[in-house]
Formats: structure tokens, C-alpha cells, sequence
């Protein structure tokens, strides 16, 4: 039993699509990118066993929960992971993911502390993860097939702070925003 | 309802994010009377005051845990894990 | 009526802006309110009272009164007096006919005084009843505030943003900044906010300021939403302080409300902010030191005031003000009459507690201070400055001064002291009750200006203390919320297959499937997609199955103790078909188990319980704590049911495994490579042909569904599989099975295994098993071709004794067949029973096992 089924890696070339696709075609990359193709693990069992080589990407939601980002062959990772004592799944093809660069846009769809990522949690309604990574984009992970409709509520947050996440007109500074990126205003387009 | 619950592995959040799943019963032994099964499936202490329950930090890590919490007040005294109970029929 | 520039006005008079109030043009500066342009232009009366449609004019010039509520835009209840100036304006005066000035409805005001009681609509119209809903309906037109545009509306973008503080201080005045400045010294996180548009240009060291911001409430663990105009801020702040200063209070006297009758406050922010000279010939009554001071304002505003009582000195038997069409002319004072044209009134100042009691703190009567005060004060939850009672002085007027006219408690919902009192002398003597029969409190306000005052009047007529009186439970929101803003953006969570889009493309009619999105059909004749899955090739998306991997050595104990089915005595490759029960013995959800090795199962779900049954999994494991892992893999997967006669053949031309029916037999699960994609096969029949459920990674969704088109399978939404499984007489678990049905009523009673030590519903099934079921789901087979509602009544002899669950027109039986249930004596195969179809009886006959191909040949060959 390989359970191959799960895996993406094992489909033949040029099969393989990411489900937001159509609602990111097209949208600005400096304010939103699919991550969906990006290889995940996922982990059951002790989580300890892992710990020994602790390898970039383990988020631990649990002591017996774990979900490994990757871009090595996820079906490898997980082979490699099970052979250290703990059950571990291809589920790259589980989740949609989406990074964004505003933190407001984030602020506008999730109560999460960004403070304290990663970590698992409400994210438009959803249960997302949520990750930080090096360059301070923010990473969304949630169910494949909740993707298109959390990158639409995603684009949409962006058009309501002003921004023009189709880039249909010459990018402007905002006059209006401060550093601080608080300021409210009764006319908040 | 607004408080804050604290999940043993994602600190406090709040309560809408978790699921709860009640009370905790006590299952009963092999072949039950009628009376003793309707008991356990349909009713409940209810108290007026810390009971022990089953909450799930559904849009979360996903762990099912177990929560002292005043019913008057809300507040949620302790959380734990539950101790499985796989031999013994009681649940 | 402007004054000469002074140095602490909020106006740039190098910018003037226009707009038309009540269809005056009107010119003001920016820096203007809408409320203090106006004035300055000489109007004076902005709106027309609830019931009496009084004339009202500005009173609090603070956002708190409802005398400046208009329509400005077409938006219902503007507090014109804090709304800024906006060029092009269009403001209008509302619960109004004919002008603000001149009102017809006023007359109510003249002959409704004796008629209109409290209680009165309802205890003089309740007879003859049916007249009610007319009587309403011009209540309804008389009275109240604005009226939303049904038609336009207006619309706009609304949104949430959560925030988090360490420390939120709600008020920017002197107690609250200097707050917040003591706080930003401990660290970042500083947050304050205040509901005055001035404050928008505050700076603090170290703090964010929101203004204008208006802190709606405070709720459990910290949470504060904060209303910010189109954005609504949810703050969960670790300490909050509360800075929201006191409120000051009208004074009880007849023709309180009388145009020109102004608070303390209202008149100095015409004067200081907007420099405009509030009248010519002003009397102060004061009840406290603050409010003295105004006379100085108003001297140096160039206004006369004559006479300024302190009625803290004295104590007048008569004290009325009296006015010429709605605007006061003179206040009496005991036997002196004294000439003015703007009285400003105070009744002192009470703390606005409010947030602070929503929070659980308590509110008591200070005796010394005469007003209300907040005292323990829940963790978490500070007080600062006026709203502590601190600085403010001893204030005791009368309850209510006695004289000629009208007297007002709430200005609101013109609820005068005579109604307050009718009210107590009827039995509604406590507080909450008599709020809730005159609605004293209930108004715009919500008791910012009449909460104190109808507690004075309170304890004077019961003879007793303001604080056995007590006050009314605060509630949130503390001011008026858009409820566009409460209700935020749309986000409706919904969850698509990753072939859907090839759906939408095909033309299919999409509808929604508990938090799926699917097709119901790809046109307009769903038979002949259901004709397709019997002669020849049909496919649908299955996707939305629950799909669910159990791994681990003590998986099969698992999976065995939550069915009632056995999974031990299956070899790897095989397929079962599961129910689950609750311990109360009912049905939940049914799918399949595959067993693809030794300790791996595949489990499906119905499509709406993938999460309802991954948590009843992982609960029961909590409290057994079996060695196995449920993995909910509904997303990764894609699946599609390939289905038809022509499907082995299609099934061969794409792979190289063995798909015969010799290799590949009816429920067998087998691992294969279809067109290059990594498959878990399914041999199964929901739709009673020979077909294969095709699992394989979610990623290449749109791939193979396309191939298997190409392959000439028809695709056929979920209304032809209603058909298709009907036929077969399958059951749909929630459709044809609701909360109250059993394994033993549902016509199972093969597959729940007793012997088994314990599983999941044991113990009830066993008491089902020995007792009679007074129902039965069955099949039935309509005598003619009459198609009943699902729903539709079951009538035996004359009574409705049960119940249709599904029917559908089927080609392939060549009639209209469904299930129901019918009563346990009815149930034998071939029974007549009726049922209702349009209020008529249509006979039926009760057909057991499947409609077509009872024997199951198609599927399994």
C-alpha cells in the first residue's frame, strides 16, 4: 500500500493545477501569492520522535499534531518521517495556501495574535494555518476546498484598503496612510 | 459569550473557536436497563457550577480536551487531557 | 450671529462649504458640524419630537440628545450636531409633515396631551382587533424617527479589523490621556480611543489615538469593539481603562424642552469651537459649580444674562419655562417672570458608567455626590476621572420642578413626569418595569440624559432612596451602531471540488449542498443524464464525500467499536458499507470502509459529515485512546464516480491494471494508475450500475475529469443520482432518515452485529431489537402518474399516519416511485396506502427492496 493517491508528486507531469488558480490569476505579486503547490506533511503521533532533527517548517499544533511545509518531495518527507516512529501524510494536495504582505489585510480576516505564529486558528471563518515567513509575508494555509473562496475574501480585504490587487491602474502611494497603518477614517473605501 | 478558553496546547482563545461537546458522562456497563441507557443518553447534571466538560479546539490544533468551567460565570478553572479509558466502558 | 475670529475656534473661514438643510442653502466653514452651520444660520428648530411632534432644537451638541436627529444623504438619524460639514449635503428633517417649522402633526402635541398616555395605543386600539393592523399602520407613520430608503438604501463597504492592546483607554480627556501617557512609559501597546472627531489630530507619546472611535461595549475576556465609522475595530485589550467622563443632565422643568433650552455644554461648544453667539438674552440654572461657569461664555459672547440661579442656593416652589410657537420667550421663576430667548439648564453631571457596568462592575447611589458612581470594578477593568465621580460636586435639584406645561423626562420618546408618574401609580414602581411601559430610557439616548432624572422622580414618588431604586441593566452598544457594521463584510465559507469550475463551465446548474457548491444538473433534462448511467457512460463529481484514513495497529478495534458493523474479518482490497449510530441507537451517517492493508482503512462519509464524523472519531478515541490515528483527508482528494455499462471498458482504455470483472469484482478497492494519476479504485453501486469510484489527488481534479469526458462519460449532477439511487432504493442518510430513525425501522436489521462485545449504540439497538418499531421506512410505487412532495402525508383510513421522504419520476421503472415512512402494520410488500398530493388522496402500493434490478445484476457484472 503506497497511498500514492494522496500524492500530486506522483501524478505525471503537467496534470497537477492549484485551486486558486482562477482567483489569483492575474493579481499583484507583491500583495498576494499561491503557495498551494508548495509540498505539506502532515504528522500523527509522537512528535518527540521528530524533534531530534528538527527540520525548518515543523509546525507543532499538538503534541501529536504536526504539519511539515516543504520543498523537498513531500512523499519522501513523509517516508523519512515515518521511519523515525511517527505516522506522517502526503497532504500537499490538502491545503490551499496563500501568502500575503499586508499585515492589515491579515488583521481584517483573522484574531490570531501575530505575535505569536505560527499557529492554527480562525482565518475568514475558516480554520487556517498560519505561518511568518523570513521576508515578513504572512502564509495562509486552509482546506484545498475552502482556497478559492478564503483568496477571494483575501482580495477582496486588499480592494477595501485601497489597494489594486489586479493592478488596472498605475501603482500610488496612499496619501492618506500613516506609519502606523491605523488610522481609521469615516470614508474607508 | 466572548471569554477566553484556554487549549492546552494554543494558549487562550476565544470560546468560538472551540466546540463543546458537553458535559462529561459516565458510560454504562454492559447491557443497560432501558432506564439506566436513557439516563446516560439523554439526560444531565446541569449543575449551577463547576462541571467538568468535553470542549474540542475545533478551528485550531483540532485535540479534543477536557475543561473545569463555572456554568454561572464561565469561568474556566482548569483543562486537561483525558486519561483513556479503553477496557473499562466508561466514558 | 458668528462671532469675530477667536483663537480657539475649530474653523477655517478661508474655506467655506455649502449643503441645503431642509431646502435652505446654507453656508458654512470647514470645521463646522452640519448641526452648528445651521444654527449659525439662524436655524433653530432641526427636529420634530416622537409622539408629540414638538418642535426640538440643539440641546447637547455632544452626539448624545436626539433633538438634531435628521436625514443627511439619505441616511436616517444624523446627529447633525457631530456630523461635519460636508459640501453638497442634502439634510432633511424627519418624522415631519409638511416642514420642520411648520408641522401638522403637531396637533397631537395640542389635543393628544389627555389622550396619550402611556400604554395608551395599546389599551384604547385593541378593540375591535382586526382594525389593529390599520390602527398600526398609522401609528406607525405618526410616530417614530427617520425612515430608511427600502428602494435605495445606501451601501457601502463595511469591515472588521482585530486588534490587539495591552492597555485600551476609552476617552481622550484630561483623566484619559494622561492614562495613557502613564501607561505607553511600561511599554507599546497603547491604544486610545475617543468619539470626538477633535481629538482626530491628538498626539501622545507612545499611544495610538483613534478618534473618531466610539468603544461599543466591553465583553467578556477584553473584548471591546470600537466603532470607527465604516470599520469596525475589535480590540482585545489586556487592560482596559475607562475614561468616558460624566454626562450632563437635563433639568426637570415644564417646558424643558422648549427650543432654546440648551445644556451648559451644548452652549459652550457653539460659543468656544464654533464661535457663533447662542442667543441674545440667556438665564443659567445651575444645580452644580460647573455649570456656573457658562455665564462667563456667554458674556463674552456678547449675550446677556440677566439672571443666573443657582439652585443649589435656592429652592423655587415654580419654576417653568415658557415660549411662542415651540421656542422659550421667558422662564418663571416662582412669581418673577424673567424675558430670554436661550435658558441653559443643567441637572448636573452623572458619570457615564455605562461600559464599566457592562463589564460587571457595580453601580451605586453616592449620596454625597447625588448621582450614580461605579464601584468594584472587574479584573482588568480600571476607571479614571469623572466617571469615578471624582471632581464632580454635590448636585440635588428637584426631581422635578413643579409649574404650567409640559414636563419632560425623556426627550427621546416624550415621556413626560405626569406619564412616569400614571405609571407608578399603576404598580409599575420599579425601575425596570416602568422603563419598559413608558420607555423612558428606551429612546435614542438609551438613558444618557433620562436615566438619572426618571431615578430622581422614581425615588420621590415611591418615598425612597435613589439607591433602593437602583438603576437599569446597562447593555451594549453603548451608542448607535450601524447595523451594517455589525454585520461586517459577506464571508460565507464555501467549499468547491477542485473540478468545479469544469461544472460552471459545462453550463451545469450549481446549488448549494450543505457547505458545498454543486451541480444539480448540466441542463434542463436531468432524465437523460439518468438514461446515459443506464445505457451507456455517465460520471459525477464525488469530491465532496468525507474521506477519512484510520492507521494504526488498534485501527480495526477502533473502527469495530464505533459501527456496528465488523471490519476485522475483511481482507485488504475489500470494500464495506458502514453506519454509524449514536449510543441512543440512531442513525448518523453512512458511507463505505475500504481496507487497503492490514492496519490502514479508507473511510467515506456523506458529504455533509466529513467534519461531524472526523470529530465523533477523534472524541471516541479520546476517551478509549486507541492506537490509531484518524486523518480527515476529504481535501486532498478528488473523487469522481464513473458509472454505466461502458465504464469497465472506459476504465481499461486509461489504465494498465487489470480492471476485469474477474481482476477488479464488485467491491473490491484496488490502488491503479489511471492517465498517469496515482487512483485508488473503488468498485461500488450507489447509482446501481457498474461503475468505480475513482479517489486520486485533488491537484489533478480537472485532469482526469477530463479525460474521462473525452472517454464519452456523460457528466450527471445530484438531481439524476437522487433519481439513480432512488431507484435502488437506497437510502440517503438525513434525507430519507432523520433523528428519531434506527438501524431496525430503516430496514437494516442486517447490519448492526450484537454479538459483538460493545460498539458505539449497542445498547440501545439491543432494546430496538426486541421491541416493535411503530414505523418503517419502505419503498412505494405510485398507482398513477402523481408526483407527491417530499414531506407530502402518508393517510391511512382518513389519518395522516406518515410521511414521504423522496419521489422521483424514474424512465427505467416507468413510474413514480419513492420512500416514506408508513405505520409497522402497513409495511408488507404490495399494501395500499394513500397519500396527499394537492389536498387529494392518490393511492400507492408499498414496494420492498430495489425498484430496478432487484437482484443487482448491472452493478455487479
Amino acid at each position: 500500500m503506497s497511498r500514492a493517491f494522496l500524492s500530486p508528486s506522483r501524478c505525471e507531469p503537467g496534470t497537477i493545477t492549484s485551486p486558486l488558480r482562477r482567483a489569483l490569476e492575474g493579481a499583484d505579486p507583491s500583495a498576494v501569492r499561491d503557495l498551494s503547490l508548495r509540498g505539506v506533511v502532515e504528522i500523527r503521533g509522537d512528535l518527540d520522535r521528530v524533534g531530534s532533527a528538527p527540520r525548518e517548517g515543523l509546525v507543532r499544533l499538538s503534541p501529536r499534531r504536526g504539519v511539515v511545509f516543504t520543498d523537498d518531495d513531500p512523499v519522501d518527507v513523509a517516508a523519512e518521517l515515518r521511519a523515525r516512529g511517527v505516522l506522517a501524510y502526503d497532504a500537499t494536495g490538502a491545503l490551499a495556501g496563500i501568502a500575503i504582505s499586508d499585515e492589515r489585510v491579515v488583521r481584517r480576516l483573522t484574531d490570531l495574535d501575530l505575535q505569536r505564529l505560527p499557529s492554527a486558528g480562525p482565518f475568514a471563518r475558516v480554520t487556517a494555518i498560519v505561518r511568518r515567513d523570513e521576508a515578513g509575508w504572512f502564509e495562509v494555509f486552509v482546506q484545498q476546498e475552502l482556497g478559492h473562496y478564503v483568496a477571494e475574501a483575501v482580495v477582496d480585504a486588499l480592494v477595501g484598503l485601497g489597494s489594486d490587487p489586479w493592478r488596472l491602474t498605475p501603482p500610488a502611494p496612499d496619501p492618506g496612510s500613516d506609519p502606523t497603518g491605523h488610522t481609521p477614517s469615516r470614508g474607508d473605501a | 459569550m466572548s471569554f477566553l478558553l484556554a487549549c492546552p496546547f494554543c494558549g487562550p482563545r476565544p470560546v468560538d473557536e472551540f466546540a463543546c461537546f458537553g458535559e462529561v458522562t459516565k458510560r454504562p456497563a454492559a447491557s443497560p436497563t432501558l432506564r439506566e441507557l436513557t439516563d446516560y443518553v439523554y439526560f444531565r447534571d446541569n449543575v449551577a457550577g463547576v462541571q467538568r466538560e468535553w470542549w474540542q479546539h475545533r478551528t485550531g490544533c483540532g485535540e479534543w480536551f477536557l475543561a473545569d468551567r463555572d456554568t454561572r460565570t464561565n469561568e474556566v478553572l482548569a483543562v486537561s487531557m483525558p486519561e483513556p479509558a479503553r477496557e473499562g466502558k466508561s466514558a | 450671529m458668528r462671532l469675530e475670529p477667536q483663537s480657539r475656534e475649530r474653523l477655517d473661514r478661508s474655506r467655506p462649504v455649502s449643503f441645503t438643510f431642509a431646502g435652505w442653502k446654507i453656508t458654512g466653514f470647514q470645521g463646522d458640524t452640519l448641526g452648528s452651520a445651521a444654527f449659525a444660520a439662524g436655524k433653530r428648530v432641526f427636529s420634530r419630537s416622537f409622539k408629540y411632534h414638538r418642535p426640538r432644537g440643539l440641546l447637547c451638541c455632544a452626539g448624545h440628545c436626539p433633538n438634531c436627529l435628521m436625514t443627511v444623504d439619505g441616511v436616517p438619524n444624523v446627529r447633525v450636531c457631530t456630523e461635519p460639514i460636508r459640501e453638497g449635503a442634502v439634510v432633511e428633517g424627519q418624522n415631519v409633515r409638511w416642514s420642520l417649522d411648520l408641522d401638522f402633526m403637531s396637533v397631537t402635541d395640542k389635543i393628544g396631551g389627555p389622550f396619550t398616555p402611556v400604554g395608551f395605543y395599546y389599551r384604547t386600539f385593541i378593540r375591535p382587533r382586526f382594525l389593529w393592523p390599520l390602527y398600526e399602520k398609522f401609528l406607525r407613520s405618526a410616530g417614530g424617527l427617520g425612515r430608511l430608503d427600502e428602494h435605495a438604501g445606501h451601501s457601502g463597504r463595511y469591515d472588521t479589523e482585530h486588534r490587539r492592546a495591552r492597555v485600551l483607554v476609552v476617552g481622550g480627556g484630561q483623566a484619559g490621556r494622561a492614562a495613557a501617557l502613564a501607561a505607553a512609559t511600561m511599554g507599546p501597546g497603547v491604544v486610545l480611543v475617543d468619539e470626538d472627531a477633535r481629538h482626530g489630530d491628538l498626539r501622545l507619546e507612545g499611544v495610538e489615538v483613534l478618534a473618531p472611535a466610539r468603544a461599543l461595549g466591553i465583553w467578556e475576556g477584553g473584548l471591546v469593539p470600537v466603532d470607527a465609522g465604516r470599520l469596525l475595530y475589535r480590540f482585545r485589550a489586556e487592560r482596559i481603562i475607562v475614561a468616558t467622563g460624566a454626562t450632563e443632565q437635563p433639568l426637570v422643568f415644564p417646558g424643558n424642552d422648549l427650543v432654546g433650552v440648551m445644556l451648559p455644554d451644548g452652549a459652550r461648544r457653539l460659543v468656544r469651537d464654533y464661535s457663533i453667539k447662542p442667543g441674545n438674552r440667556a438665564v443659567v440654572l445651575a444645580s452644580d459649580g460647573a455649570a456656573l461657569e457658562i455665564a462667563d461664555d456667554l458674556r463674552d459672547a456678547g449675550v446677556a444674562v440677566p439672571r443666573v440661579i443657582d439652585l443649589r442656593d435656592m429652592r423655587p416652589r415654580q419654576l417653568a419655562a415658557q415660549g411662542r410657537k415651540g421656542r422659550v420667550r421667558r422662564l418663571v421663576v416662582d412669581d418673577d417672570s424673567i424675558d430670554c430667548d436661550l435658558l441653559v439648564a443643567s441637572g448636573g453631571s452623572q458619570p457615564a458608567y455605562s461600559l464599566l457596568a457592562q463589564a460587571g462592575a457595580r453601580i451605586e447611589f453616592d449620596s454625597d455626590l447625588g448621582v450614580f458612581v461605579p464601584t468594584e470594578l472587574p479584573p482588568g477593568v480600571e476607571a479614571v476621572g469623572r466617571v469615578t465621580g471624582e471632581g464632580l460636586g454635590h448636585v440635588a435639584p428637584e426631581p422635578a420642578y413643579r409649574g404650567a406645561g409640559k414636563c419632560f423626562v425623556c426627550v427621546c420618546e416624550d415621556v413626560t413626569t405626569k406619564d412616569v408618574k400614571r405609571a407608578i401609580a399603576e404598580g409599575f414602581d420599579s425601575i425596570e418595569l416602568s422603563k419598559r411601559y413608558t420607555t423612558v430610557t428606551m429612546g435614542p439616548c438609551q438613558g444618557k440624559l433620562c436615566h438619572l432624572p426618571s431615578i430622581r422622580l422614581h425615588a420621590q414618588e415611591n418615598r425612597m432612596y435613589e439607591s433602593a431604586i437602583g438603576t437599569t441593566t446597562a447593555r451594549p452598544p453603548w451608542a448607535p451602531v450601524e447595523l451594517g457594521l455589525l454585520a461586517g463584510r459577506e464571508l460565507t465559507p464555501t467549499r468547491l471540488t477542485s473540478i468545479h469550475w469544469r461544472h460552471v463551465e459545462a453550463g451545469a446548474t450549481i446549488q448549494w449542498a450543505g457547505p458545498w457548491k454543486r451541480p444539480y444538473a448540466y441542463g434542463d433534462r436531468p432524465e437523460d443524464e439518468v438514461r446515459a448511467v443506464h445505457e451507456s457512460l455517465g460520471v459525477i463529481d464525488v469530491s465532496t464525500l468525507g474521506k477519512l484514513l484510520v492507521e494504526g495497529p488498534e485501527a480495526v478495534a477502533l473502527l469495530e467499536r464505533l459501527y456496528p458493523n465488523r471490519f476485522g474479518d475483511m481482507k485488504p482490497g475489500r470494500i464495506r458499507y458502514g453506519v454509524l449510530t449514536s449510543d441512543g441507537g440512531r442513525i448518523m451517517d453512512d458511507g463505505t470502509i475500504a481496507r487497503l492493508a492490514d492496519d490502514l482503512y479508507y473511510v467515506t462519509t456523506t458529504s455533509t459529515g466529513a467534519d461531524a464524523v472526523t470529530a465523533w472519531f477523534e472524541w471516541w478515541n479520546a476517551v478509549w485512546g486507541y492506537e490509531a490515528e484518524i486523518v480527515n483527508v476529504t481535501g486532498a482528494i478528488a473523487a469522481v464516480n464513473l458509472a454505466g455499462p461502458r465504464s469497465r471498458d472506459a476504465l481499461q482504455r486509461l489504465t494498465e491494471a487489470d480492471v476485469s470483472a474477474e481482476a477488479f469484482k464488485y467491491l473490491d478497492a484496488q490502488e491503479i494508475e489511471v492517465a498517469g494519476i496515482p487512483t485508488l479504485a473503488l468498485r461500488i453501486g450507489f447509482v446501481g450500475e457498474l461503475g468505480y469510484e475513482l479517489h486520486y489527488p485533488s491537484s489533478a481534479g480537472e485532469f482526469l475529469w477530463d479525460r474521462l469526458v473525452a472517454e464519452g462519460a456523460r457528466p450527471f449532477g445530484l438531481e439524476p443520482q437522487r433519481v439513480l439511487r432512488l431507484e435502488k432504493g437506497h437510502v440517503i442518510v438525513g434525507q430519507d432518515t432523520d433523528s428519531e430513525s434506527n438501524l431496525y425501522s430503516s430496514g437494516m436489521s442486517w447490519l448492526p452485529k450484537l454479538e459483538k462485545d460493545d460498539f458505539v449504540g449497542k445498547y440501545a439497538l439491543e432494546h430496538f431489537a426486541r421491541r416493535e418499531e411503530k414505523e418503517r421506512l419502505v419503498g412505494f410505487t405510485m398507482e398513477d402518474d402523481f408526483l407527491p412532495a417530499e414531506g407530502a402525508q402518508v393517510v391511512i383510513e382518513g389519518r395522516p399516519a406518515g410521511r414521504v421522504t423522496s419521489a422521483r419520476k424514474s424512465e427505467a421503472v416507468g413510474a413514480i416511485i419513492g420512500l416514506g415512512w408508513v405505520p409497522a402494520d402497513r409495511s408488507e410488500d404490495g399494501t395500499r396506502i394513500e397519500i396527499r398530493i394537492d389536498r387529494l388522496l392518490r393511492g400507492a402500493r408499498v414496494t420492498h427492496g430495489a425498484f430496478f434490478d432487484p437482484a443487482g445484476e448491472r452493478m455487479r457484472s
